[in-house]
């Protein structure tokens, strides 16, 4: 009986411990996570309250010092680079460790391995596309041709592997608890694979949808609807610029064949619309100083914690401050006591499909010409939580993967379609060109900076102490024959192939031009005098126009202007297009309360997008209801395709609202523009009706509901919801519900250099620190902190300091 | 009298000992203890559970106090709780548990090889 009763005890005991330390399905293993001395209560700490002294990094051949000031930004001051970038690795790592793992996680497919079945097709796709393929022909190309960035890479995992090995459970990042899964060693591979990453979040192409409607359309009206270049194209090298060189564009060979068939794959996932970035730089010539000014604001997904880290990075040869990427070495948006630079998405087609004829079913020849040429088998081996692994075999041709076959996101049997991409070779080197920019002194050394970057292509803005400012349009770019790549090609018909890529020194690129600015905004980066093709589905056409004709405008420019230009939300769509709606609303058959209210709020409506203003509400649903109603035939018509951009369908309502395009063959006579403008209109106070009912107020900011979203969506509790900021797509200030200013940074370049940063997040990637989301308000006024550069001697605002040895 | 020895000596192995080592362990150095100090079997489970029970509650609340961080009312919602005085809760409520199995455990091991030498000894 003593015997049973101890038994039954002691197993109650024994599950209860052994279910506290585990994960039982979606639950974290309670008992460990609520175990004040090792669980979630260790994260309430701030980082001040846990300041150690002194640390101990290996393999240092002298002393690094980390001086936190008072917002948590690092200041490293070391001997060499080696150094350096060993003490990057340790202190992101310590502050920032989780996200780092999560983020080359899923640049991997690796995250069925953490959330289970759930992530398999991500995973697959993540894959299938050849981030991982790309990133380790990344690393063999650093082995044979550049030991030297090799050896930083590495020394910079060194770091993040010392702090990782020196992590108790206390310390442990909250999200593991949570997840229930322990950190694994960092690798030189890791941070190349994060930089491909990258090019996966800001590379789209739209081969598909085009290839569907050049068959739906006909070509005729395909060129209609979706031209090459705007009628009031404002690019990004300005206009006035002469092409010198002598261009290789090839000619469009004769009588090609494209696949016919019109296509129902399930298209790849896209560049978030919205997704996009400003930059500019203004010369002494236009601000009161007389020094030049640069501005940068990379528009991405706003996420916790945030994609960015502030870091000042010192060696006795150079010092370097801005915002870097957790995982990659060195700063990538900004400035030392010489130079400033900045990026945003240079957007151009470099991604496009080739359809695969295989021998027969093993897959192991496809045709190339006359010949039969052999394939590749990759296996990719993606473990599961709670299943076995799933083996995926993926085909690589000499064209880059295939990704859509019979067993991938595709209806059809005999559909084989492989990807080309710049993110598939490896003879590229964008680490380096970023360690060079931290380094960089002027205009010549930039330039040369740029010369081993590939993907993602930016434009790189630039300004120097010494006056000069430039743009130049960086990435490995296909040559192409016209219209090459705009719908998925026959990857039998050797012509198809790409031939070959446009020369560095041909990359659009302008210094010091005679207007006084430089500056980007995801537009058209040329006008079509530029001796190659150029293409695009997802050009922007409104915050370029804004910021030229606001930079053009502008004398005395101060910091502070540059800073509100940044914060900037006038609507230039709206201002566009709102008059013509107003206009074709007439004879509206609503007259109800409501409809005149809504009526006179848009008519009373100045067209800027602060946080307080009914009119951008209003507008945004109703234009967004119009354009649906449009183009509502186009796409339900089964197969994937795109509709026209926001412009071109203003420009049809503005020039043609007769157009045959409007009618609807569904319904009964002719419509017109009129026709949607009313039913968007209906639509408008149908989804008005429901929103004051439920939730009140209809002002921007409530309506928009900017939420900057923890990492993993589930977790709500982390993210911070509901900010009370302006701003939207297409708008210079382009917060936004999910997507907008992830890093606003002003910098002037005069003697001493001036310079302010800000970011919606905060140093901590601890949901549990008060550093974790304390430039969040700051952010959303448009307010910044200050970035000035520090001497390692400047005692003032310091947080804590740190001496690793 | 054993009983309150028993508890001061559980919060105090939770307060030192759990410093260093995971919940499982304290477990573990509670059921000892229990098997040395001998309290009876209620004494064992409330001793034990009120011991780690009032440590745990007591650790939290002083992190709580001296970060002043909005993290438990983050993992109350995120745990669906609530609140974070739920947190707080649940924290003492599973701190008891374990402490309070792991006494009982001790005492009934205790009772389960003192039988035979007792005994014995009684002839």
């Amino acid at each position: 009986m003593k015997i049973l009763s101890f038994l039954s005890v002691l197993l109650l005991t024994c599950v209860l411990a052994i279910g506290g330390a585990n994960s039982i399905g979606q639950l974290p293993p309670l008992a460990f996570l609520l175990d004040p001395n090792q669980g979630f209560w260790q994260n309430s700490y701030s980082e001040d309250q846990l300041a150690e002294e002194a640390l101990s990094l290996e393999n240092l051949q002298a002393p690094v010092e980390v001086v936190y000031d008072e917002q948590l930004i690092p200041h490293l001051y070391a001997e060499n680079e080696l150094d350096l970038y060993r003490a990057q690795g340790y202190i992101t790592a310590k502050h920032r460790l989780w996200q780092m793992e999560f983020q080359t996680r899923a640049a991997a497919g690796r995250l069925a391995e953490l959330v289970g079945p759930m992530a398999l097709e991500l995973d697959r796709m993540t894959r299938r596309k050849g981030l991982a393929y790309g990133a380790e022909l990344g690393i063999d190309y650093l082995k044979k041709e550049d030991p030297a960035t090799l050896a930083l890479v590495e020394a910079y995992a060194d770091g993040v592997n010392q702090y990782i090995g020196q992590l108790t459970d206390a310390r442990l990042p909250i999200e593991y608890k949570i997840l229930n899964y322990k950190p694994e060693a960092w690798s030189a591979y890791k941070s190349l694979l994060l930089l491909k990453y990258m090019s996966d979040m800001l590379v789209g192409d739209r081969d598909l949808e085009y290839s569907n409607l050049k068959k739906i359309l006909g070509k005729a009206k395909l060129d209609r609807l979706y031209p090459e270049f705007p009628k009031e194209n404002d690019p990004v090298i300005e206009k006035e610029r002469i092409w010198e060189f002598q261009s290789l564009y090839p000619p469009k060979p004769d009588s090609l064949n494209y696949p016919e068939e019109t296509l129902q794959l399930e298209a790849l996932t896209q560049p978030i619309e919205g997704t996009g970035s400003n930059n500019w730089a203004v010369s002494g010539k236009k601000t009161k100083n007389g020094h030049p000014i640069l501005a940068n604001d990379p528009h991405l997904s706003l996420n916790l914690p945030s994609l960015w880290y502030s870091m000042q990075l010192s060696t006795p040869a150079h010092t370097v401050k801005g915002a870097t990427l957790p995982g990659a070495l060195g700063v990538i948006s900004g400035f030392n006591h010489d130079i400033a630079w900045g990026v945003t998405n240079a957007t151009k087609d470099t991604r496009d499909w080739f359809k695969i004829t295989f021998q027969n079913a093993s897959r192991k020849a496809y045709k190339y010409g006359q010949e039969w040429k052999a394939t590749e088998f990759r296996i990719e081996e993606i473990k599961i939580k709670g299943q076995e692994t799933y083996l995926d075999t993926v085909v690589y041709t000499h064209y880059g993967p295939v990704v859509y076959d019979k067993t991938f996101k595709s209806d059809r049997q005999d559909v084989n379609f492989a990807l080309r991409w710049i993110v598939h070779q490896g003879n590229s080197n964008e680490q380096k060109t970023f360690l060079q920019l931290n380094k960089a002194k002027n205009h010549a050394a930039y330039t040369e900076a740029l010369m081993t970057y590939a993907a993602p292509a930016q434009n790189f803005v630039f300004a120097s102490k010494t006056g000069d400012i430039a743009m130049r349009i960086q990435g490995k770019f296909p040559l192409k024959w016209k219209e090459q790549g705009k719908f998925f090609m026959d990857g039998a018909d050797p012509r198809m192939e790409w031939q070959g890529y446009i020369p560095f020194e041909h990359n659009p690129n302008t210094l010091n031009p005679e207007r006084g600015f430089v500056s980007s905004a995801n537009q058209h980066p040329v006008d079509s005098t530029y001796p190659y093709y150029t293409f695009d589905h997802s050009y922007e056409h409104y915050r370029n126009r804004r910021l030229n004709s606001k930079l053009a405008g502008m004398e005395q420019i101060t910091v502070d202007d540059m800073k509100a230009l940044q914060y900037d939300s006038y609507n230039l769509q709206a201002a566009e297009s709102l008059p013509i709606l107003l206009n074709l609303l007439t004879g509206n058959t609503n007259s109800s309360k409501d409809a005149q209210k809504y009526l006179s709020d848009l008519k009373a409506w100045d067209y800027f997008a602060d946080p307080n203003k009914k009119g951008q509400t209003l507008y945004s649903i109703w234009f967004a209801e119009t354009v649906e109603s449009i183009w509502r035939e186009l796409m339900d018509q089964g197969s994937p395709v795109v509709r026209p951009n926001n412009y071109q369908t203003i420009a049809l309502m503005r020039d043609n609202p007769e157009d045959e395009v409007f009618d609807v063959h569904m319904a009964a006579g002719i419509q017109t523009a009129h026709y949607h403008v009313q039913v968007g209109f209906d639509s408008l106070l149908v989804a008005m009706k429901k929103w004051e009912a439920d939730e009140g107020t209809y002002e921007w900011a409530n309506y928009k509901k900017t939420t900057i979203q923890h990492l993993v969506p589930n977790f709500k509790a982390f993210s911070v919801p509901d900010v009370y900021t302006g701003g939207g797509p297409g708008i210079l200030n382009a917060t936004g519900n999910r997507h907008g200013a992830s890093w606003r940074m002003v910098v002037e370049l005069g003697p001493t250099v001036k310079a302010f940063g800000i970011y919606p997040g905060g140093q901590s990637g601890n949901p549990g620190s008060r550093f974790y989301a304390n430039f969040i308000p700051i952010w959303a006024s448009g307010d910044y902190v200050n970035f000035d550069l520090k001497k390692k001697e400047d005692q003032s605002g310091i947080l804590f300091k740190t001496i690793l040895n | 009298m054993k009983f309150l020895l028993f508890t001061l000596l559980c919060a105090l192995l939770v307060v030192f000992l759990n410093l260093i080592a995971p919940f499982w362990v304290v477990m573990i150095a509670i059921a000892s203890v229990a098997t040395l100090v001998r309290p009876s079997g209620w004494a064992g489970f409330f001793g034990g559970g009120v011991g780690m029970g009032l440590a745990w509650l007591g650790q939290a609340l002083l992190i709580s106090m001296s970060t002043s961080s909005t993290l438990p009312d983050k993992m109350g919602i995120l745990m669906g709780l609530g609140s974070g005085l739920a947190v707080f809760g649940l924290t003492t409520a599973l701190g008891f548990i374990l402490g309070g199995l792991s006494g009982l455990t001790g005492v009934l091991f205790r009772n389960l090889i003192q039988k035979k030498p007792s005994d014995v000894y009684l002839g």
